[in-house]
């Protein structure tokens, strides 16, 4: 303890008890934050920065030139124009389904419940093989969607619709909670104050699930980004028209060319990080709004 | 009247949550709802605001009938306990919700959120998000927006029940305030007696989802009808006293039969409520200085400030007989709770254990004719199992009122005190004869095995003053959660006369029960002879309690029992029957003249 200190003005701040320093129930900081550390460094750093070694092995000239090839730009314009379109879609279908499941009760709502769940736990390659047959030309769906000129399967579309079904459950499981615990009274407030009942929806419920709508959506769009299994047995992958970001990365890679490869995957990792931290800024923005502080 | 609430019903799976309750409240009144939980009076608030769809009844604010109007068009303001506040806007835009809605000018918004911020003492937080509120400073937000759109009536929804003592009375003084500034009809539901007892002009106790009583806080302290509200506003001794023709017997003290209380109690026994505070303790061998009735020690002694609590057990010779029934052990030694004053204390100390006397300064009588049950059967099984009846147990403990088991009643004792229990079978008619031979005049047929029964009918039948029946019909109906009606009954053939006189009697039990007790009830107009109708209620598929009076000579009652009512009796009939008899001339002339003989 023979700390010097410089100022007396120090020696009162030093010796100020730390407002972190509350007792804690379970013990070993240390320990768990070391083992946090080196986990997500082996885990999720470590990979990551490998790729990032790679792809600096390559001058800027020659990212460019991988980057800006026409395929690689159509593919990151399928990607994202997609994954958003299915976030969308979630966010608009997750709510009503998130709705139906916690304000009414009817025989089969545990059913409907546990099918929620079922995109988190079928691979995904199964997913994407059952709508590509289902929407194939000459497939249940895809038979009935020909004549009106609509078609799905080896199609952009096909690829909204794998990502749609991949990212439902995020949605969902975000805002049952949240839906659950709203105040009803806040409903019976509102119409006894003489609103009528779209009012209510756009000005009361809304409002209070924008946060965990936001945070469902945004989980879905990055899964959404990420996901290949589904997509390359639905989207035909015709390059320019639908072949996705993931399906690009493994065509260079099954063609020896690594450090093209680790160029795409570290763009789309910069993108995906500039697009979540864009997320978690609206929603702090959401919540000092509501004056939540956290 | 600002608010009409009549004959409203609200079923929840079966059973009437809100049970015919007609509320009158005139313009300008504070009325405080209170109960203990799941008493109904919640709901009572919430079918008025229109939140909650009733099964019957009709309401009416400031005479525009708004029964079937969604909540938002009957301009009601709702406090919730909760406060309800819409998190995600400031303290301004949450006032101007109701006025946005209706598109009123910015302007004038504004002018409106400052004149409710000021009025209730929150200038200045318009745009605070109520995040940034402790509880009471949202709690004002509230009442603040549910002001915003002028509304007919303000109505508060345990408005203080989430917050800390301190801030509570502090926010009631204000809420009463504002109430008064603007003469605003207000409807409060809470369950904290104190609260009602501050904030209220008037007050309404409901419980099991009717509204068992209603009146001025004084009044329901003073002089409360029922068991349930002389104990749940504040503390009271319950004692059994009997009335005679010299006045009404507690104890060593005779108190005058004309006394307020004492005059409107039914029967020859009458329930007691005596308030703590009307209790004087006197040092042993002394004389109180109120009228002394009764001996004991002291039990227990507990400071509560410039009061003191004391508990005395009485002296078991003193003749007290309390009126609730002590589950636990039903030979225990009466105790009664007194409060004493700094001055009282001061004059006399005393300690535990001190022999006592003790003074009674005020004594009400409960109008209830149901005192007590009396079960009148030398069959020691059966009258276990009449214990047991769901439709006595839910009496009896409702009530709290006491249980007696008769093995065998001597030929000459009178069983005019509160009601006897006998069960319904083989031989009820010769044990009915013989129960009002020895002047029984409230008597409870209870078939075995019975369920509770779904709803309770009224038919007076002539032999009983209305009056009479209708106190016994009240008390009943407070205690059993179930909807109750009268049936007046016409012949086919019946002339016009007959006919307006059979709807005149349902009019006048309607309002003779609302006026005298506080309660509604529903009628019914039957075409057909008793025994028709006896039999028609007796198909239904649930058992319903009959209510009726019968004659008191025997030549009158052989007719009924054997004739009209014959079915009620015959083996396999289900429904319990509660019998009202009659008083004859002579009878009552004999019953003055045996009571005066009993203490000469």
């Amino acid at each position: 303890m023979s700390r010097v200190l410089p100022t007396p003005l120090a020696t009162v701040v030093a010796w100020r008890p730390r407002r972190n320093r509350q007792r804690q129930i379970l013990p070993g900081f240390g320990l768990t934050a070391g083992y946090t550390v080196a986990y997500l460094g082996l885990i999720v750093l470590l990979p990551l920065s490998a790729a990032f070694l790679r792809a600096s092995e390559l001058p800027p000239e020659e990212w460019l030139r991988i980057l800006l090839a026409p395929r690689v730009l159509a593919a990151f314009r399928v990607s994202l124009g997609s994954a958003l379109a299915a976030a969308a879609i979630n966010a608009v279908t997750g709510l009503l389904i998130a709705w139906v499941l916690t304000r009414y009760r009817f025989p089969g709502r545990r059913l409907l419940d546990a099918l929620v769940d079922l995109p988190f736990a079928l691979p995904t390659a199964v997913a994407g093989i059952a709508l590509a047959t289902l929407y194939a030309p000459n497939g249940w769906l895809g038979r009935l969607l020909a004549p009106l000129g609509v078609q799905v399967a080896f199609h952009p579309l096909g690829i909204v619709v794998a990502l749609a079904f991949v990212g439902l459950p995020f949605v969902v499981r975000t805002l049952q909670p949240v839906l659950g615990d709203l105040d009803r009274d806040l409903e019976h407030a509102a119409e006894t104050l003489g609103a009528t009942r779209l009012t209510i929806f756009r000005r009361v419920i809304l409002p209070a699930l924008l946060p965990a709508l936001v945070t469902g959506s945004a989980l879905a769009f990055s899964r959404a980004l990420g996901e290949y299994g589904s997509v390359i047995f639905i989207a035909g992958n015709i390059p320019l028209v639908s072949e996705i970001v993931p399906l690009v990365i493994m065509t260079r890679l099954e063609q020896f060319q690594y450090p093209a490869a680790t160029v795409i995957a570290v763009a789309m990792l910069l993108l995906s990080f500039a697009m979540m931290l864009g997320v978690n800024l609206l929603q702090l923005w959401l919540q000092r709004r509501t004056g939540v502080r956290r | 009247m600002s608010i009409r609430i009549e004959q409203v019903t609200k079923i929840y799976q079966g059973v009437p949550v809100v049970n015919d309750v007609t509320i009158e409240i005139p313009t300008g009144e504070f009325f405080v709802l209170l109960g203990p939980s799941g008493s109904g009076k919640s709901t009572l608030l919430r079918a008025l605001a229109g939140l909650t769809p009733i099964d019957h009844g009709r309401m009416a604010l400031h005479e525009r009938d708004v029964t079937h109007l969604p909540a938002r068009e009957r301009g009601v303001g709702l406090v919730f306990q909760h406060y309800a506040l819409f998190r995600h806007m400031t303290v301004a835009d949450n006032i101007e919700f109701a006025l946005r809605v209706r598109r009123v000018k910015a302007a004038e918004r504004r002018r409106r959120r400052q004149e409710l911020l000021r009025l209730v003492a929150l200038e200045g937080y318009d745009e605070r998000y109520p995040a940034q509120l402790s509880g009471g400073q949202q709690q004002r937000v509230a009442v603040a927006r549910a002001l915003a759109h002028e509304p007919a009536v303000l109505l508060l929804d345990e408005p203080f029940g989430a917050l800390d003592a301190k801030i509570r009375v502090e926010l009631r003084d204000t809420v009463r305030a504002v109430q008064r500034r603007l003469g605003m009809t207000t409807i409060l539901v809470t369950h904290d007696q104190e609260e009602a007892f501050s904030l209220a002009d008037r007050i309404g106790v409901m419980q099991m989802g009717r509204l068992l009583e209603t009146g001025s806080p004084e009044q329901l302290y003073r002089t409360p009808a029922t068991r349930f509200v002389a104990t749940f506003l504040g503390a009271a001794n319950l004692f059994l006293g009997d009335i005679s023709g010299r006045g009404l017997q507690l104890g060593s003290a005779t108190i005058a039969p004309g006394r307020a209380g004492i005059a409107a109690a039914a029967g020859s026994q009458a329930v007691l409520v005596v308030r703590p505070e009307d209790i004087e303790i006197a040092a042993a061998d002394t004389t109180p200085r109120s009228r002394h009735f009764a001996r004991g020690s002291v039990a227990s002694l507990a400071f509560a400030g410039h009061q003191q609590h004391a508990v005395v057990r009485l002296d078991h010779r003193s003749g007290i007989e309390p009126a609730v029934a002590d589950a636990h052990d039903p030979d225990a030694a009466v105790t009664i709770q007194v409060l004493r004053s700094a001055t009282e204390q001061a004059q006399l100390p005393v300690q535990v254990g001190m022999a006592v006397e003790l003074g009674v300064r005020r004594v009400h009588a409960l109008p209830t004719p149901i005192s007590s049950f009396h079960v009148v059967t030398a069959d020691a099984t059966a009258a276990r199992a009449l214990q047991e009846s769901p439709l006595l147990l839910q009496l009896t403990r409702s009530m709290q009122a006491r249980v007696r088991v008769h093995a065998a009643v001597a030929p000459e004792e009178r069983l005019d005190a509160g009601v006897v229990v006998l069960p319904l079978g083989d031989g009820a008619v010769a044990a009915i004869f013989a129960l009002i031979a020895q002047s029984a005049r409230r008597i409870l047929c209870i078939p075995p095995g019975s369920a509770l029964p779904g709803r309770i009918r009224v038919h007076a039948g002539g032999e009983v003053p209305r009056s009479e029946l209708l106190a016994l019909v009240s008390s009943v109906m407070r205690h059993l959660p179930v909807e109750a009606g009268f049936v007046s009954l016409q012949r086919p053939a019946a002339s016009r006369s007959e006919v307006v006189e059979a709807h005149r009697e349902l009019l006048d039990a309607r309002a003779e029960l609302r006026g005298g007790h506080g309660l509604d009830l529903r009628t019914e107009g039957y075409v057909g002879d008793l025994s028709g109708w006896v039999q028609e209620i007796a198909a239904l598929p649930d058992p319903t309690l009959l209510v009726l009076g019968l004659p008191s000579t025997p030549a009158a009652l052989t007719g009924r029992l054997h004739g009209e009512l014959a079915s009620l009796f015959e083996a396999g009939a289900r429904l319990p029957l509660l019998l009202a008899v009659g008083a004859g001339a002579t009878r009552s002339s004999d019953r003055v003249s045996a009571a005066a003989g009993e203490r000469p």
